[in-house]
């Protein structure tokens, strides 16, 4: 395979270039010792996976919903996302109600009946999906498919670095 | 017969005053079409007239041929006109009405000249159809489809009569529609939709119009996402479909976090010492491949590995190379992480095809830097990799 084939201005490329710079950043500020317990492991995952999700969404040029929802989910701290989640009910579809629950900073939609048996389904996906509590089910599919496009790049992403890495 | 639909012409002629009332009220043809459409026997009264098949009409012609015709006349050059001719109208019997109807139509119709020649009879058809490109203009305002209203339903009635004045004018009504849809869509053959007759307004309504745009571009979305999510060309149906939508959303989000606790337990120091460790590690990676569904993968990888420390250039293509294309990428990761490249990206070349191998990878990390818990785990989420649709509720919470 011709490996001058990449194309610089890609989504991979961009994600790829950003997430190894987050990556070497976040090695550089705690190397791993072989000694470390499972909480560092775990903060490490932790702040990987931001970084990951973080990447994604930058590289994403055209403004997604969902890349914005997750730039804004891993910026502000979890007390000022459950003030912020009152404001954004509110904004919300009138074919839809609300509940009080907010779940890892997000909001709980209830689905009317409107959707006619899809409403359990739907509400899943909006869950699923970041930013995809005030959408109608038309951009949210459309969401979802930007979303699922971007996932699989990532995942692709991450596999190839971890065989990297796990190759010593 | 004839003797009652004279008299019944004969008293709104005579009595013009008492019409003269409404007219000085500012009525444009639109409100004057509201009151047609808010007419509740309006329909009733044009079935009426319909049955009475084309005696009265004949009669009516001839009784008020020139009459009718000025007043066609003077609809066509003074719209003004015909807002005193409205109330007239819908004061009057069925008769009168379907003869102001026709007046009316013809007004209307030359208040929206607009190209394009429909036929009558695919007017609701074509609603439709145009309703379903994407290009759908707002409709220029709601009276339009109010003032197609009345018409479709008159028109079904008494197809026959006014044709020559349709098929002139059918292009302004049904371009009327056309607005709700596209107006450059060539005419759409009748066989894409079942043709509704029976149902008053149902296909001309905006509502209904706009949702059935909003339908057509649900399901186009939802093939889209048909094509994105692997194994979903059999499933059919909004909900089935959705369950496996959100299936592999979900299984991707568990594999980013699957394979980022993969890189936050690998040492990570960059310039490692590639050639011995990989010996041995892969080795023992392979070794540690007790993935019973995999049997033959693994046995292959052997044969690969056994092939791979010789050293090699790329003869060694991927064609199921689907999940990861690594090629591409080592060229960008490669000058960041200096590490040995050409036996790096031959091994990685053939590492995707084994996906198996991450899970083997993985386990030996497990086993020595994990605890029972964990690995147990990690195995299980080895398992959710492999595509299927089992949704386990586990995520990797430690």
């Amino acid at each position: 395979m011709d490996l001058h084939n990449l194309n610089p201005s890609s989504l991979k490329s961009r994600f790829t270039t950003r997430f190894l710079r987050a990556l070497t950043e976040i090695n550089a500020r705690k190397p791993i010792a072989s000694s470390s317990s499972p909480r560092e492991i775990f903060q490490r995952y932790r702040r990987i996976k931001d970084a990951a999700d973080t990447s994604m969404a930058y590289s994403v040029r055209s403004r997604r919903t969902w890349s914005k929802a997750t730039l804004w989910r891993l910026r502000t701290p979890s007390h000022r996302r459950r003030l912020a989640s009152f404001g954004r009910r509110s904004s919300l579809n009138k074919t839809r109600t609300t509940t009080t629950a907010s779940h890892r900073g997000a909001v709980v939609v209830q689905i009317t009946s409107r959707g006619g048996g899809l409403g359990v389904q739907l509400e899943e996906l909006r869950e699923l999906v970041p930013g995809g509590e005030a959408m109608d089910l038309c951009n949210l599919l459309d969401e979802t498919a930007h979303y699922i496009k971007c996932l699989t790049t990532q995942v692709q992403v991450m596999r190839t670095i971890a065989n990297l890495y796990s190759l010593e | 017969m004839l003797a009652a639909a004279s008299s019944c012409y004969s008293t709104p002629l005579n009595s013009p005053p008492k019409l003269n009332l409404p007219v000085p009220k500012s009525m444009g043809m639109n409100s004057g079409v509201a009151d047609f459409s808010a007419d509740p026997g309006f329909a009733e009264r044009a079935a009426k007239f319909s049955i009475f098949g084309s005696r009265s009409f004949n009669c009516r012609t001839t009784q008020f041929g020139p009459k009718d015709n000025g007043e066609i006349a003077a609809c066509r050059f003074d719209p003004s006109a015909a807002n005193v001719k409205l109330p007239r109208v819908s004061s009057s019997p069925a008769i009168k009405t379907l003869a102001a109807n026709s007046q009316e139509e013809s007004t209307v119709s030359k208040q929206h000249p607009e190209p394009g020649f429909k036929g009558p009879n695919s007017r609701k058809r074509k609603a439709a159809p145009k309703a379903k490109t994407n290009e759908t203009s707002p409709s220029p305002s709601p009276n339009s489809s109010k003032v197609i209203k009345p018409n479709e339903a008159s028109n079904e009635k008494r197809c026959k009569l006014s044709e020559s004045n349709e098929n002139e004018n059918g292009s302004g009504k049904a371009v009327e529609e056309d607005a709700n849809g596209s107006n450059t869509r060539a005419p759409e053959p009748p066989k894409d939709y079942i043709h509704v007759r029976a149902r008053r307004g149902q296909a001309t309504d905006s509502h209904s119009l706009a949702e059935r745009v909003r339908r057509e571009k649900i399901s186009e979305r939802m093939k889209l996402l048909q094509n994105l999510v692997p194994g979903c060309n059999k499933v059919t149906g909004k909900a089935l479909m959705l369950n496996e939508i959100i299936n592999y959303v979900q299984s991707l989000q568990r594999q980013v976090e699957f394979l980022s606790m993969k890189l936050a337990t690998v040492n990570t120091s960059l310039d490692f010492n590639v050639e011995s460790l990989m010996s041995k590690d892969v080795f023992q990676s392979n070794n540690t491949l007790q993935h019973p569904i995999f049997p033959v993968n693994s046995s292959a990888f052997l044969g690969h590995q056994s092939q791979q420390n010789p050293p090699l250039h790329g003869n060694i293509t991927n064609g199921t190379m689907t999940q990861c294309s690594v090629d591409p990428l080592d060229s960008a990761i490669c000058p960041k992480l200096n590490t040995h490249l050409p036996q790096i990206n031959q091994f990685i070349k053939t590492v995707p095809q084994y996906p198996t191998f991450c899970e083997g990878d993985l386990e030996t990390l497990v086993q020595m830097g994990f605890g029972q818990n964990q690995s147990q785990e990690m195995a299980l989420h080895s398992q959710n990799f492999q595509g299927s649709n089992q949704v386990s509720d586990m995520k990797v919470e430690l």
